[in-house]
């Protein structure tokens, strides 16, 4: 397996492709300051839970040095994973309907209380008709993650894939690594656990 | 009738999280779903349940959010016939 | 030829414990689905769902050597059907060449509501505490695809073994319908007062399910009578994050993934998700029509059980399997007038069924889509 880009975001910064972008604000102030400055067209982003916020921003600039930028196809995955599910937006949810007489569910946060709702977001704003899957992990563990991609690629029609992790606390807490994984390329650098854990720990 | 406007206006901008949009940016007339607003089905749920919270307003389905939903003059008329608070 | 071969299979519902028992009890045609009271939940709305009675189970946790305390009804279930799954098979779950897969949407997610979760809500952790009362030392994997997950597991499954990482998979999965769940189902006027309508014209909403079901597959050549897991394929409507695709895009690419253009004579029946909600039913026509599978029967089973999540996948398989073996194609219960723009071969009655394989149709939330087709060697 090759990877042709890396990104690695957590709400004190933004690392894309080992190069620390600048932005003036932290935590999810972050992730719309980035949104502002570099996705700007999708407005849909205001809407989304925090996980799928950390998760589109991520991904937006992951793709972002990819030239020609793929669209429309089915021979690219989303395989993600993460720790806390959804249970960011569980946590909203349930308080829309915590007491008896307070009692208003909402079906805007409700439609988010999956986390592969994200890999959803992704498909839909690039028109990636392929596989799209969310496993969720009892801790950040590439060995098992790694299996899991090295798996996704035996769909003889997975050609690429956006991988990797998309863990997400509560708005303010998150912490993403996601990489473009094709499954052969030439001149693209290697991709294994080793170069995981390497980019995972800038 | 106008300070209801602006009210539902305001409340439909923070239901829906429609960013960087305010309340003078919205016309009366202007359909809120198809081109307007660009609303989806998940936002005529989520203003049913805005009619419902701070209106009193239970609407049976979406179906019937149709009639109710089609601009802002609609949305207040309905309300100010219906409200039970 | 090494294949991904069942080896055994479990379902629990509100209609028996035991596979035979489920496939016998809908066979008869004997529905889960009863008016539940949203006021015993705190929910405004009543509800119509199939939902299990706790208590009866406390009898076979007991014979399973499953504690009383200390684990949740979500937990307790899976591990019971892990139990009885593996009874007999002579596996070994404590080896590290044993992966456990979970199957749920929500998990534990009713804890929420309670004063101290204390990181039991986490969904890696209570699939830990299930593989670990089973002695399994590999860190197991919980598949969060909406509804899909039953298949979405099933088909990692196959790969993992596929790959050599394991050789024994245990795909594990279901749900509980907490107030959670059940309410922004109603949130969403998805749900239906009466029991379910598949591809009906009068069909007007799902209804929730609870089930724990499991199955169990090896890497090894088949011998005859064997189920085989061939192939499975997951795509997205790339559409709409919970309304379905017009074109039924995902469907149609999953099911061309794993048909192909074989031919589709040899099929027994496509078992499709059929929800009984206006636009997955209208979905599913189209794109089991534009997949060439118009004149192939067509079945479901919600109206039985109602909407199992992250049971759904697995149960749904293991119950056609049986279904094959027995020559039935199980009538669609709810179904009595066409309400799809696409005609499909459905009937409420049960038939008789040839060919030795099938397909699995699912869908869910995030646009996803799977299909899986299972032969019989």
């Amino acid at each position: 397996m090759k990877y042709s880009s890396s990104v690695r975001v957590t709400p004190s910064g933004i690392v894309l492709n080992e190069k620390r972008l600048a932005f003036a604000s932290s935590g999810e102030d972050l992730l719309v300051e980035a949104y502002r400055k570099q996705i700007g067209d999708w407005p849909k982003f205001f809407k989304m839970d925090p996980l799928s916020k950390a998760g589109f921003v991520s991904s937006e600039l992951l793709l972002s040095s990819e030239e020609p930028r793929k669209h429309d196809c089915e021979d690219r995955a989303v395989i993600l994973y993460n720790r806390s599910g959804s249970l960011a937006d569980d946590r909203i949810y349930e308080g829309t309907i915590r007491s008896k007489e307070e009692f208003y569910p909402s079906p805007a946060v409700f439609v988010y209380t999956l986390p592969n709702i994200l890999t959803g977001e992704i498909a839909i704003r690039n028109k990636y008709y392929g596989e799209t899957s969310f496993s969720v992990l009892e801790e950040f563990d590439p060995t098992t993650m790694i299996h899991g991609l090295e798996s996704a690629f035996l769909d003889p029609m997975t050609a690429s894939a956006i991988f990797g992790w998309v863990e997400c606390g509560s708005e303010d807490d998150f912490d993403v690594c996601l990489f473009l994984v094709h499954k052969e390329g030439e001149g693209l650098k290697d991709f294994d656990e080793k170069e995981f854990l390497r980019i995972w720990k800038i | 009738m106008e300070d209801l406007k602006t009210e539902i206006k305001e409340k439909v901008i923070e239901a829906l999280k429609l960013a960087d949009i305010t309340p003078s940016d919205i016309d009366d007339e202007a359909p809120l779903f198809g081109e307007g607003l660009g609303l989806d089905s998940i936002d005529a749920l989520e203003l049913m349940l805005l009619l419902e919270k701070n209106y009193g307003i239970r609407l049976a389905n979406p179906a019937e959010g149709k009639k109710v939903f089609v601009n802002v003059n609609t949305m207040a008329q309905y309300v100010a016939d219906n409200r039970t608070r | 030829m090494k294949q991904a071969v069942k080896i055994s299979d479990n379902v629990i519902s509100p209609l028996g414990i035991g596979t035979s028992e489920n496939f016998l009890a809908i066979k008869d045609g004997k529905s889960a689905l009863r008016l539940h009271s949203g006021a015993e939940r705190d929910i405004p709305e009543d509800f119509c769902a199939s939902i299990i009675d706790e208590d009866s189970l406390k009898e076979e946790y007991l014979k399973a050597g499953i504690p009383e305390d200390g684990y949740t009804p979500f937990e307790k279930r899976l591990m019971l059907s892990v139990s009885l799954a593996l009874h007999g098979t002579g596996i070994d779950p404590s080896s590290d060449k044993v992966l456990f897969i979970i199957s749920s949407t929500k998990g534990n997610v009713d804890l929420l509501h309670t004063e101290d979760p204390a990181g039991r809500e986490y969904p890696g952790y209570s699939a830990k505490r299930v593989a670990s009362f089973f002695g399994n030392p590999v860190p197991p994997v919980t598949v969060s695809n909406a509804c899909i997950s039953g298949l979405s597991a099933q088909i990692n499954a196959v790969r993992e073994l596929e790959t050599g990482h394991f050789d024994t998979v245990i795909v594990t999965g279901g749900d509980i319908q907490s107030r959670f769940i059940v309410s922004g189902f109603q949130s969403f006027k998805a749900l239906s007062k009466e029991p379910c309508k598949p591809f009906d014209a009068k069909r007007d909403g799902l209804n929730p399910g609870e089930a724990a079901a499991t199955v169990i597959y090896s890497w090894k050549e088949p011998q005859k009578g064997d189920w085989v897991a061939v192939k499975g394929a997951i795509r997205n409507d790339a559409n709409h994050i919970s309304g379905p695709s017009r074109t039924g895009e995902g469907s149609f690419r999953a099911l061309m993934a794993v048909l192909g253009d074989a031919d589709r004579s040899d099929l027994a029946f496509v078992n499709v998700h059929g929800t009984a909600t206006l636009y997955n039913d209208e979905m599913e026509s189209i794109a089991l029509s534009r997949a060439g599978l118009s004149e192939v029967p067509v079945n479901g089973y919600k109206g039985y059980y109602g909407h199992t999540m992250g049971a759904a996948g697995i149960m749904e398989s293991v119950l056609s399997m049986k279904a094959v073996e027995e020559g039935v194609i199980i009538g669609m219960r709810g179904y009595s007038e066409c309400g799809v723009s696409a005609p499909l071969n459905i009937s409420a009655d049960n038939r008789p069924a040839s060919g030795t394989s099938f397909v699995k149709l699912l869908s869910g939330f995030g646009g996803c889509n799977a299909a899986m087709l299972f032969r019989k060697v």
